[in-house]
């Protein structure tokens, strides 16, 4: 086999790509260590050190950046030598899903968190200053780590990382298929292609948001373990206070990203469905909120030193334990959206294990040198409660957590947990009141001073914004019919964050944008709630059974029948709308619907269209045909349809007979035979047949045939197909049921074999195509949206105003920062 | 710092408390003779689909009912009630987990269904390009 010369390969790209992976982790290994020897001979000595740690760092990042122009040219150039590239993408995928191509794979979405960690390292290394050293050490260390899930080595018999330049043709599961006998194989192949489900433009902008976000946790990590390491316990919480925010800013975008690609494309039913792999993404989002704050404590009054160390710690640990969870394919059934595992599972365990280890003697060790603060926060100030609102929001994650975890815990305990049946409610249960808590703390935080509160101002400031927030409540409460008493308090708590931080902004800030940051990142999350709030306790299924037809038959278990039938030309009555299916058609791979709404006159009483929906069945070869929703968006609400059920061989046009083409069964009496709906059992011959009735004459040979017929609600029913010889002609005589659209014909007995032909035929029904349809109302969901806006822009705001006090504070005389920051000791 | 240690013991304590709680609420894993000893419980169980029996879908009967039949991995088989329409590619399912709770002796009633299919996320082999062939 190996005597074969290939036509056509580019071996180049391969050899070129394993070079380049062996050179960033080489290199990282290197930085690493120099980085480590300098960190540990302070000053002077340590220039050498320090010079080769940059220079190992900077080939690093150049050989990162030669991995993924390799594989940008290779899947450019459709190399699909290579596996990745005939994996992920095909010849006639459109040029703009290059990008979308390159990270659908394990191995190119790790890349790409590769790539963010080499530019934060990058600008790291030269803002770093005294703690360049120890945390590009440790930052080189975790790249290390990254950049060995591409080597694809084989150590004692275990496989180090999966490489994204093996060849096809050398794949384990490919090796010794017939196409490979070819010298030109690579002439006649396409690649398998990017998933369709993925071909959508949220896949380009998603992933690189969410792996930035991912990435940027690494910073206060780094800071913090450097700090410990150097003893310089308190010297680093000023620098990391930025990055934090800018992290807590990015990773919140890009989760929210992602709600909104499941939300407009895929068929969640919604916009957060708590599934395990968007749970993976929440959970180091909200200790990276909490560790943030206590930065800011910190900063502010330098207390609470050790949670500065803990939260940014947890925060990176978390991370790698997403990472695990998502990658390692432990999730199995319990998510759809998960890796599988592709033999990384033990790499994936060490990289996490060692981090932990690493992180937890560090802190044991330096726990007893940390400066001590003897005085305790005073119950009304400002960093009291923002502490408090940090420990909620670890508690909220910690519930997360351990419920995304079953899977793990199951494996590690032996134990036979499944998730929770109900599980978008069964999360919300939970989580509200860490929400009720968290938004009432987002509230008030502000109008705390940090060190010591004027009660009487708090009270006085807070009154307005608070019966304000009464008022709004009652009235929207009333509005929405909420009266669920957890969905209130958190209707009130939202309210109470909005109008308390507008209020703030407007009287204590003077309305002062670039002031403004903490402020509008705060009125944001309270309407991200509220929207969250409203549109899923207020989402409203449409698409009930309001024909009255058929309802009577349909017998037992329709309570919860959320998705209706609409027949071509129907024109049912959903929510405030008439909607009427009228046809399809194709547009490459997705099947088009067209879902007509109309509103109705109620004077006239006549039909005018409001809007059409085009939800989709994308052809899906790699995942099964896939449903798309569609969507139309209003101002206060938004109107959701997605398909349940299409029957796709039926033509649009409805051409065709009305019976489909007969299935032939043979069958002895007793035996059973089932058609689409129902099973039917031959219970008797008949051999007594009312010859008048069926117009036959005397001396006409018939026989029938009693079949009983149980459907899919078990509902009975009994036909008698009959099978006549007349004139030595075979005329049989066909049987209906018209309820099921069916049509039986016997149309033979074999006296030597007790055995009996029959024939099916299912009607079209009148030839009319129909879908079943779910349809929502989501109300309000834009406060969501809106709100998301108002927070991204408050913390750019805030972090603009951050670097901008650090760089004042630079300029005053050096002597006055660092005594202040001594004080503890 | 006193406040901040009894507030950490009460953050513990409630913490214990909601996973504790939420764990207790949670389904478990169970075989169809299982589930049909706990009739009133909800359970997740994993089995495959007998193909040689019908699986009975009629939208214009019943848009919210799909039947048939499932071999749970102790291979005992049930009538399997679901509540929804009939998923796409069902046929091709490998593994299925139905969530719900048993009907009867010889039913299953399952308020929602996951599929595993052997072509997710890989699927086929690298196979010559047929120019001539149909879509």
């Amino acid at each position: 086999m190996n005597s074969i010369i290939y036509t056509g390969e580019h071996l180049i790209w391969g050899q070129l790509g394993n070079a380049f992976v062996f050179l960033s982790f080489a290199a990282a290994l290197l930085a690493s260590f120099a980085y480590f020897r300098s960190a540990q001979n302070d000053e002077l000595e340590n220039a050498p050190w320090k010079k080769l740690g940059r220079i190992a760092f900077s080939i690093h990042s150049l050989a990162v950046i030669g991995i993924m122009t390799t594989m940008f040219c290779m899947i450019f150039k459709h190399a699909y030598e290579y596996y990745y590239v005939w994996e992920h993408s095909s010849n006639s995928m459109p040029k703009r899903y290059t990008l979308a191509c390159f990270w659908e794979g394990q191995e190119g979405s790790f890349l790409l968190w590769t790539f963010w960690q080499v530019l934060l390292g990058n600008i790291l290394m030269r803002s770093a200053k005294q703690f360049e050293a120890p945390a590009m050490s440790i930052l080189s260390l975790v790249q290390a780590f990254l950049a060995s899930m591409l080597l694809g080595y084989y150590i004692l018999g275990i496989r180090i990382g999966s490489n994204p330049f093996i060849m096809l043709r050398e794949t384990p599961e490919f090796s010794g298929i017939p196409l490979f006998q070819m010298p030109n194989y690579l002439s006649k192949i396409d690649g398998r292609g990017l998933n369709p489900l993925l071909q959508n433009y949220w896949m380009t902008i998603h992933p690189p948001t969410l792996f930035l976000g991912f990435a940027s946790t690494v910073v206060p990590f780094v800071y913090a373990i450097a700090g410990l390491w150097k003893k310089k316990y308190g010297d680093w919480q000023l620098a990391a206070l930025p990055w934090s925010f800018f992290g807590i800013m990015i990773l919140g975008t890009g989760i929210l990203m992602g709600g909104a690609w499941a939300y407009e494309s895929l068929s969640f039913g919604g916009f957060w469905a708590w599934d395990p792999v968007e749970n993976a993404s929440l959970i180091p989002w909200l200790t990276f909120v909490g560790a943030g704050h206590i930065l800011i404590i910190y900063k502010a009054r330098k207390q609470g030193i050790l949670s500065t160390f803990l939260f940014p710690i947890i925060t990176f640990i978390l991370v790698l334990y997403s990472t695990f969870l998502t990658r390692s394919g432990i999730l199995g059934n319990t998510s759809v959206h998960a890796f599988t595992d592709n033999g990384m599972k033990i790499q994936l365990l060490v990289y996490l294990i060692f981090f932990i280890v690493l992180s937890l003697v560090l802190v044991i060790v330096h726990y007893s040198n940390l400066p001590k603060s003897g005085k305790e926060e005073e119950l009304w100030s400002r960093e009291f409660w923002m502490f408090l609102g940090a420990l909620v929001l670890v508690m909220s994650c910690m519930q997360i957590v351990v419920i995304t975890s079953v899977p793990v815990s199951n494996a590690v305990f032996g134990l036979n947990q499944a998730p929770p049946v109900d599980r978008i409610g069964f999360y919300n249960r939970w989580q509200i009141p860490f929400a009720i808590i968290v938004t009432f703390l987002v509230a008030i935080g502000l109008y705390f001073k940090f060190k010591t509160t004027n009660l009487k101002d708090f009270v006085k400031q807070l009154t307005l914004p608070f019966l304000l927030s009464v008022l709004i409540t009652t009235v929207s409460c009333i509005m929405l019919k909420l009266t669920n008493g957890f969905y209130i308090a958190l209707l009130f708590t939202s309210w109470f964050a909005v109008t308390a931080n507008f209020f703030y902004w407007t009287l204590a800030k003077k309305a002062n944008l670039a002031k403004g940051g903490a402020t509008f990142a705060h009125l944001g999350f309270g309407l991200i709630i509220m929207g969250a709030l409203i549109s899923t306790s207020k989402k409203q299924v449409i698409s009930v059974n309001t024909s009255g037809k058929n309802v009577e038959t349909l017998g037992k278990d329709i309570s919860n029948a959320t998705d209706i039938l609409l027949e071509q030309g129907d024109t049912l009555r959903m929510g405030d709308y008439f909607v009427t299916y009228t046809g399809k058609h194709k547009e490459g791979h997705n099947i088009l619907f067209s879902v007509l709404f109309l509103n109705k006159d109620s004077a006239t009483k006549k039909y005018t269209p409001a809007f059409t929906l085009n939800p989709i069945i994308q052809l899906n070869p790699q995942m099964g045909n896939v449903a798309e929703p569609s969507t139309r968006h209003f101002f206060t609400k938004d109107i959701y349809t997605h398909i349940m059920f299409a029957d796709l061989n039926i033509s649009a046009d409805g051409s065709g007979s009305e019976f489909g083409t007969p299935k032939p069964h043979t069958l002895g009496i007793g035996d059973t035979m089932f058609s689409s709906n129902s099973i039917i059992i031959l219970k008797a011959l008949d051999s007594h047949i009312d010859k008048i009735k069926y117009h036959l004459k005397a001396d006409d040979i018939a026989v029938g045939a009693v079949l009983d017929i149980v459907d899919v609600n078990d509902k009975k029913y009994t036909t008698e197909p009959i099978y006549v010889i007349s004139n030595d002609m075979i005329k049989p005589q066909d049987a209906t049921v018209s309820e099921l659209g069916l049509k039986f014909s016997f149309q033979k007995i074999n006296p030597d074999t007790h055995k009996m032909d029959f024939t099916i035929s299912e009607s079209k029904r009148s030839n009319k195509d129909f879908i079943v349809l779910e349809a929502v109302v989501f109300p309000y969901i834009n406060v969501l949206w809106f709100g998301c806006l108002v927070m991204v822009i408050g913390t750019i705001l805030a972090i603009r105003q951050r670097i901008k006090k650090a760089k004042e504070a630079k300029n005053l005389p050096p002597t006055a920062q660092t005594d202040a920051d001594k004080k503890p000791e | 710092m006193k406040k901040i240690h009894i507030i950490a013991i009460l953050i513990i304590a409630i913490a214990f408390g909601v996973v504790m709680t939420s764990l207790s609420n949670n389904s478990t894993y169970a075989s169809f003779n299982e589930a049909a000893a706990h009739p009133d419980k909800v359970y997740h169980v994993v089995g495959k689909l007998d193909k040689n029996k019908p699986f009975l879908y009629d939208a214009h009967l019943n848009a919210n009912l799909f039947t048939f039949y499932l071999i749970d991995n102790k291979g005992v088989e049930r009538k399997v009630m679901l509540q929804k329409p009939k998923p796409d590619d069902f046929e091709h399912s490998e593994q299925i987990v139905v969530i719900g709770n048993a009907n009867g002796t010889d039913e299953f009633k399952a308020k929602d269904l996951l599929m595993k299919c052997p072509s997710k996320y890989n699927d086929g082999k690298p196979t010559e390009n047929k120019q001539t062939g149909s879509l």
